[in-house]
């Protein structure tokens, strides 16, 4: 591994890291714009010009400097400051003073390295370039050409990323500008990515435009619900309301990227088809009344739980605390699928066909119960009455295999659908953004959620739903903080062991679900690894 | 230190303060003075009262005074302000809520859909004003009467801010009425729809 100098303190990186990244590991930042980790070196923003001490001919720029050993560089010379100064002047010259109607404002780096490194009176003595604003070239994409700065960035995700290719560079010199070919339209599904790694604000999100202005929004982290993928998310929320989903950089799983779908998806908090309330025989009634009516039908009745693959790993863990004490004879089904008003799309990016985050998890916390049953096995269990009543846990069980309704349906969920309508009892669980919990993707990734804003209305997590009705039996299943549930869970999951919630940190912690060897925790019927 | 409070001793009176009538006179007098000044002053032609005869006559302010605010407007009508929130971002007292819309035909794309100032809250600092990188909002209007009987009859919206100081300086009771379409009412009318 080469050792190389940032400003005279020493960094051992691997060989061919670029400076930009290397002066990172030793808290030093260089500025950039068109350098983005997950894409590949264009060069042309000129703004991470460095001084080359030892091991080369500088001035150079450092995202092109790979890590050789002796490099030395510098960023805290006047010769520096000087260089960023000049680059900053030439990509104001034509840069309208559109800041107080720019979205990007707030997050812009413009503005950030303006306030560095900017020529803070104006030389310019001709009028600036005008160019084309407010361009729709997209479902998700406003473009304002004249706030580009030629950094190519989303040039080259549309090139390298998802291949479309639909954005260029016209024209030369100070006529340069980013459009999109004649007759064409972004089509691609990773649209707003395009709005993300915009370091200016060329491009945003037609979806967010005008809404909020950013610096007003708190950022929390989370892990976005739509697929099996399980993208990594910041929710952007201001007083309890969400405004937009961005992706968080993991770069096992999403590396900058989200979907779409997913980042729209912060709509589904807020959807009129969100259960709010619990319900008896369709009557608003309080949670504990509820879960009392829950208990009462699965007392004695020959109980049949279908764990969720969209409930968190702990809230199938509470149904498996909930049937070991109180329920003894229950049986415990997995349904494979999608819900029927699921989106269809799929593609080799990041969209899985399985719609449905925590599979994997479902799976691992049934398997505890010994055999677990799928669809054809509930049906038939279902006909034959060997199971009379339901648990079910987020699965639209009544509208995927269209089975006669038990009268004894208890559902916990989050959205409305046509088994929340059967329901003769339904618990209100709060949706992922709004509750701590984990789920574990297709990779068998064990990812963290947290809570960020407040459940609406009367939903709990879903696990303390389920622990409702264990306390409805008499006694509360599970501890009631998270990371003692997740202790708990660790513990009596083989696959899971010797994890903790705090140790899986930011990326989440991979663990191995297809063991060589035969054990408990093998997910049954679970589908194959990716 | 002691917790008793001492007692205060009261000065006795001397024999002329004990029986009122000289210092009675003793004040007349201080009266009857003014009284003879004021009409030697009024036959010489300058007033020597301080009192006003408000509302009829009103007291001129200051140049710098901070009254009510005011939106202003470019030629075409249209508002200078375009939602940028500097204002509400400034404001320490949290009391300016606006929202933003696309204008499709004007090439400034902004604009603010609803701008109100709860005046209940409004401390009258001027930050909003210094943060306005358009000059859209003043507090130069110099009103400072600035009441009604209901709270929200106190939240100044968009359009009265910008008629404030078109002919008569209309009361907001009264200009609410006429236009209630831009009552606070009407902003609190068109709530997000609840989840049932």
């Amino acid at each position: 591994m080469p050792l190389v100098k940032v400003n005279g303190i020493a960094v051992e990186v691997p060989p061919g890291t670029n400076m930009i990244e290397a002066a990172k590991k030793v808290g030093v930042e260089i500025p950039h714009y068109c350098y983005h980790p997950h894409l590949s070196v264009a060069g042309n923003c000129r703004m991470c010009l460095v001084d080359v001490e030892a091991g080369g001919r500088g001035p150079d720029i450092a995202c092109n400097m790979a890590a050789t050993e002796g490099l030395a560089i510098r960023t805290d010379t006047p010769k520096v400051t000087q260089m960023r100064k000049s680059v900053m002047e030439f990509l104001l010259v034509n840069h309208p003073l559109d800041c107080p109607i720019c979205d990007q404002s707030g997050e812009c780096r413009l503005q950030d390295y303006y306030m560095e490194y900017g020529q803070h009176d104006s030389r310019l003595a001709d009028a600036k370039m005008g160019k084309g604003k407010r361009q729709d070239i997209g479902d998700q994409i406003v473009l304002d050409a004249e706030r580009c700065v030629q950094c190519s960035r989303c040039v080259r995700f549309s090139d390298e990323v998802t291949g479309t290719g639909e954005l260029r560079l016209f024209n030369r010199s100070n006529q340069t500008q980013i459009g999109i070919f004649p007759g064409v339209r972004l089509s691609h599904q990773y649209q707003g990515n395009l709005a993300d790694i915009c370091p200016v604000g060329a491009l945003t999100l037609k979806d967010f435009r005008f809404k909020k202005r950013v610096w007003w929004l708190k950022e929390s982290e989370s892990v976005c619900g739509g697929c099996a993928t399980g993208c990594n998310i910041l929710v952007h929320h201001q007083e309890n309301e969400v405004y937009r989903f961005t992706p968080r950089r993991n770069d096992e799983v999403n590396k900058s990227w989200i979907c779409d779908q997913g980042r729209l998806s912060y709509k589904d908090v807020t959807s009129l088809k969100r259960l709010t309330g619990a319900k008896v025989d369709g009557q608003r009634a309080e949670l504990p009344e509820a879960a009392n009516a829950a208990a009462l039908l699965l007392k004695g009745a020959k109980v049949g739980v279908v764990f969720g693959a969209k409930a968190t790993t702990e809230a199938n863990w509470a149904a498996v605390k909930l049937v070991r004490a109180r329920l003894p004879n229950a049986r415990a089904y997995v349904i494979e699928g999608n819900d029927p008003d699921a989106f269809t799309y799929q593609d080799e990016i990041l969209v899985d066909s399985d719609k449905t985050p925590n599979r994997f998890g479902a799976a691992l916390t049934a398997s505890q119960l010994g055999s677990v049953g799928d669809a054809e096995a509930l049906k038939a269990a279902l006909a034959s009455g060997e199971v009379d009543a339901l648990l079910v846990l987020h699965d639209d069980v009544v509208g995927r295999l269209g089975v006669a309704t038990p009268k004894a349906l208890v559902y916990v969920g989050t959205f409305k659908n046509a088994t929340s309508s059967a329901a003769a009892v339904v618990l209100p669980a709060a949706h992922y953004i709004e509750q701590p919990g984990t789920w574990i993707n297709r990779q068998g990734r064990v990812q963290r959620l947290r809570k960020t804003v407040a459940p609406a209305g009367d939903s709990v997590a879903d696990y303390a739903a389920v622990d409702a009705i264990g306390r409805a039996f008499g006694g509360a299943v599970i501890p009631e903080m998270p990371a003692a549930i997740f202790q708990e869970l660790a513990a009596g999951v083989k696959a899971l062991n010797g994890l903790t919630l705090k140790g899986l940190g930011h990326g989440g912690q991979l663990i191995t679900l297809f063991a060589p060897s035969p054990g408990v925790d093998q997910p049954g019927q679970a589908a194959p690894a990716k | 230190m002691s917790d008793v409070t001492p007692a205060i001793k009261k000065r006795k009176l001397n024999t002329s303060e004990s029986i009122y009538l000289v210092e009675v006179l003793k004040g007349m007098a201080i009266t009857m003075g003014h009284v003879i000044k004021n009409i030697i002053g009024e036959l010489k032609g300058q007033s020597t009262f301080d009192t006003m005869e408000y509302p009829e006559v009103r007291k001129p302010v200051n140049d710098r005074f901070k009254g009510a605010h005011r939106l202003t407007t470019r030629p075409d009508g249209k508002y200078k302000c375009v939602a940028c929130m500097c204002c509400s971002t400034a404001c320490p007292a949290k009391c300016i809520s606006i929202v933003a819309g696309e204008d499709a035909d004007d090439p400034i794309e902004k604009f603010p859909v609803r701008f109100d100032i709860d005046m209940l809250r409004c401390i009258y600092c001027g930050f909003c004003v210094e943060a306005c990188p358009k000059d859209a909002i003043r507090m130069d209007t110099r009103i400072y009467e600035i009441n009604a009987f209901s709270r929200q009859d106190m939240i100044h919206t968009r359009d009265y801010m910008r008629d404030l100081m078109a002919g008569d300086k209309p009361e907001a009771e009264q200009w609410y009425r006429e236009n209630p379409q831009h009552s606070p009412e009407g902003f609190l009318g068109e709530v997000p729809p609840v989840i049932p």
